[in-house]
């Protein structure tokens, strides 16, 4: 149950109403306080004062201060009367309900509103910063170009400059390459009034004429230098001058200087091969950096592959696809031990073990073989290798190791070597499977023999 | 890598841009003129040649030249400044030499190759180095061929791959070393990443070595002196310079590189005025201009008392973007400092002022 706060005090002026609500040691926040156009609440639990004002307020400019536990409301009217109360005496509840829920509405619908003004100006000014940064990047970039504009203009007119200097040139050789040679002449001395404005001695002209029947490269360029020169006075004379005695010196000996460098031209060589290695590269594609560590990788991989396989390679070159699987070379030797070739089947045997090392059978079989032939260390040695691979000794492969066993054991009694045949292996054999007879009935015989041997010794 | 002052640093200023209706592979200036050529190979197969003149803010076509086979590549480099012939190389491994003013029937012709001349250059012509005008050509049949223009059909040099071995596509050819009558060198970069430099006096082969990257561009700083430096540019972004002047038995030549871009680096070209200066030209269709600074000691003792060279260092004086395709060719005018002309895979050619190289 709240407690309600009633020792309120107010007072009102024509256009506001101001209200002091002490707080009876309460603490009020800004967060405490609502207030409705028509509606006034404020809440520190425990404590609560609620007031349905008389006439409507305008809440936006309303203010509250709060302080010296106190709150001290400012309430603008929005209509300038004077109140008979401040709140509403003779409202029934539902109007009172009524006009706390439109009022908490109303606030409701102002918050978002003032959030949505807020979010509205805030886009604004952003905008405003952008358009501005972009304004001044664009006088940057602006000022940028112009410079890059002067640049080019300058550049392009020197190029212009140089250009026409080039053309003059080549138009120069292309006349004398059409026109007769009194015909040059004019050209040449229009040229040379316009660019140099001087007044040229006849001889010379003709002079120049004379030497320039004579091919040379030389003398074009020379004349080309001179008649790009600036018009300057004074150089241009200078030009003309040390041109003409250049002319003149070379002139006799142009013609053979350009006979002379002909010849000097050495033969052409005479024609050999040079034959190159390019650099050993395992992989077709050519070499490039970024794949070296892929590369290496693979090769290192497949090494590895190669070593796995555990055999000579060389000599499995000729071998079949087929002849290159272990199980398949099991069969054909199994096959051939009961053909009664038991030589083929030792080799069969042989082969399958050097590409897997890892199959016991094929050491099984190849001692029953070795049994057969009498070769009866390696029978033992077979068996003792099935035995090892054979380990642990599981249900499954007790099969197996009663006929290692007892392969052993007939090995063993073959070379008269009885105990070690009677004890270890018979013995072991009984032990996996005891319900063998035969193996029960040999290993009586054995036993007799022993005892036999023993008596006799 | 030194830095150059902001104001100072030259200015790749692009003056004219024309776009052409075909593939441009090779751009070249005339020599002595304001007019450049461009070949290429047209949409049906054919080959182009297209001559323009500088005129103004634009470039004029003077003349248009279609051949029946497209064309790779062509040198002014081995003719003499009054006939200015072009040796070009075509994409099915033909020679020929063209008088441009009467371009129906070739100078000179032989099927050199069977497959595609990737490379040309040409040396003894031009009034520049001494000795016979030749001309080499490099191709995806991995042969190297020298030519003489005076000698019909049979080359004067023939690098190819010892008889039943695996040959690589050879993609660049360069002279260089032909300082006096007999001296001459030829360098060459294929496809993987071999450069084998051979020396045509002597009918061998001189230095070789792997670069690790296709060679797409090798060229000496100057073909007419005793070889100085030597720029080999490869595929993923990095090329080497190489310092010739003097060479180790076991180490061969020093060199410094540097990875500039992502992209391949198509060419190098350095400027005829200035042999310290380069620009290369990458994949993606930038621009990078070089400077080489030489070392306090060019060449130092090793271990064993040989001498071995010392490689200098690099710095990057501008570099600027200026197409989206790979810029194949780049050539600087002989004539005027800084002029260069660059084409690119998208079909446009580009005319290029380079600013303030003198004060370099």
């Amino acid at each position: 149950m709240p407690v309600w706060l009633r020792e309120h005090s107010w007072r009102q002026s024509p256009t506001a109403v101001y209200l002091s609500l002490p707080l009876r040691g309460a603490r009020a926040t800004p967060a405490n306080i609502f207030c409705g156009e028509q509606y006034l609440k404020v809440s520190i639990p425990p404590f609560l004062f609620e007031a349905v004002l008389y006439a409507p307020i305008d809440d936006t400019n309303s203010t509250a201060k709060i302080g010296n536990g106190n709150i001290f409301f400012t309430l603008y009217k929005k209509e300038p009367a004077l109140w008979d109360s401040l709140t509403l005496a003779n409202a029934d509840k539902e109007k009172l309900q009524y006009l706390r829920e439109n009022a908490v509405l109303k606030a409701q619908e102002k918050a978002k509103e003032e959030t949505e003004a807020k979010k509205i100006t805030k886009q604004e000014h952003k905008k405003y910063a952008l358009e501005a940064t972009m304004k001044l990047e664009e006088a940057e970039r602006k000022r940028i170009e112009a410079l890059k504009e002067k640049e080019r203009q300058k550049v392009a007119e020197e190029l212009e400059l140089w250009k026409n200097q080039q053309k003059d040139g080549d138009k120069y050789k292309s006349i004398q390459k059409k026109e007769e040679l009194p015909q040059e002449i004019q050209p040449l001395k229009e040229r040379k009034n316009e660019k140099m404005n001087k007044t040229l001695i006849p001889n010379e002209g003709s002079s120049k004429t004379r030497l320039k029947s004579t091919r040379g490269c030389i003398i074009e360029l020379y004349f080309v230098i001179l008649l790009s020169s600036k018009p300057e006075k004074s150089l241009a004379s200078f030009f003309i001058s040390s041109a003409l005695t250049l002319f003149i010196g070379h002139g006799s000996c142009s013609i053979f200087a350009q006979k002379l460098k002909e010849e000097q031209l050495p033969a052409p060589r005479a024609p050999a091969t040079i034959k190159v290695n390019f650099t050993p590269r395992v992989f077709p594609t050519a070499l490039r950096e970024s794949r070296v560590a892929e590369e290496e990788e693979w090769l290192h991989k497949q090494a590895e592959a190669r070593r796995i396989i555990n055999s000579d390679l060389s000599e499995l070159e000729d071998l079949k696809e087929e002849e290159k699987n272990p199980d398949w070379l099991k069969d054909k030797g199994n096959k051939m031990f009961a053909m009664g070739d038991y030589l083929g089947a030792v080799n069969a045997y042989n082969l399958a073990v050097r590409l897997n090392n890892k199959l016991p059978l094929l050491y099984l079989n190849r001692a029953a073989c070795h049994l057969k032939l009498r070769n009866l260390h390696k029978a033992i040695e077979d068996s003792s290798k099935a035995l090892e691979l054979l380990t642990p000794p599981v249900p499954d492969n007790e099969n197996a190791r009663v006929k290692a066993h007892v392969r052993r054991g007939t090995a063993f009694c073959q070379l008269e070597l009885y105990t070690e045949g009677e004890a270890l292996d018979y013995e072991a054999a009984l032990k996996i499977d005891p319900r063998n007879k035969i193996i029960e009935k040999d290993a009586e015989k054995i036993r007799h023999l022993i005892q036999g041997t023993m008596q006799s010794s | 890598m030194s830095a150059v002052l902001g104001a100072e640093r030259p200015q790749v200023v692009s003056h004219v841009q024309q776009a052409l209706s075909y593939t441009v592979f090779d751009c070249k200036w005339v020599p002595r003129s304001a007019r450049l050529l461009c070949l290429g190979s047209a949409a049906r197969g054919t080959g182009v040649l297209q001559l323009y003149e500088l005129n103004g803010a634009r470039l004029q076509l003077l003349r248009e030249i279609e051949k029946p086979k497209p064309i790779k590549c062509g040198t002014f480099g081995a003719t003499s400044l009054q006939q200015r012939y072009l040796a070009t190389g075509d994409f099915d491994g033909n020679l020929n030499i063209w008088n441009l003013e009467a371009p129906e029937i070739p100078v000179y012709s032989v099927k050199g190759h069977k497959e595609i001349i990737n490379s040309i250059d040409g040396v003894g012509g031009l009034g520049i180095g001494e000795g016979a005008p030749e001309i080499v050509t490099g191709s995806r049949d991995g042969t190297v061929k020298v030519w003489d223009p005076r000698q019909n059909d049979i080359p004067v040099a023939n690098m190819e791959s010892v008889q039943g071995e695996s040959k690589r596509d050879c993609w660049t050819v360069a002279f260089g070393n032909a300082y006096n009558l007999e001296e001459r060198v030829v360098c060459a970069g294929y496809d993987n990443g071999d450069i084998k430099l051979f020396d045509l006096k002597t009918m061998s082969l001189r230095w070789e070595t792997n670069i690790k990257n296709g060679v797409c561009s090798v060229e000496f700083d100057r073909k007419d002196i005793n070889m100085n430096k030597l720029v080999a540019t490869s595929l993923e972004g990095k090329f080497h310079v190489f310092d010739m002047r003097t060479q180790h038995p076991t180490k061969g030549f020093a060199y410094v590189s540097e990875k500039a871009q992502k992209s391949t680096i198509w060419q190098v070209r350095h400027l005829p005025q200035n042999r310290d200066i380069f620009m290369t030209s990458g994949g993606s269709g930038s621009l990078h201009l070089w400077k080489y600074e030489y070392p306090a000691q060019r060449s130092k003792k090793d271990s064993e008392g040989c001498e071995m060279g010392v490689a200098g260092s690099l710095s990057l004086l501008q570099n600027v973007t200026l197409s989206t395709q790979p810029i194949s060719s780049l050539d600087w005018s002989p004539d005027k400092t800084g002029l260069c002309v660059c084409g690119a895979y998208d079909q446009t050619v580009r005319v290029l002022i380079v600013t303030k190289l003198n004060k370099i």
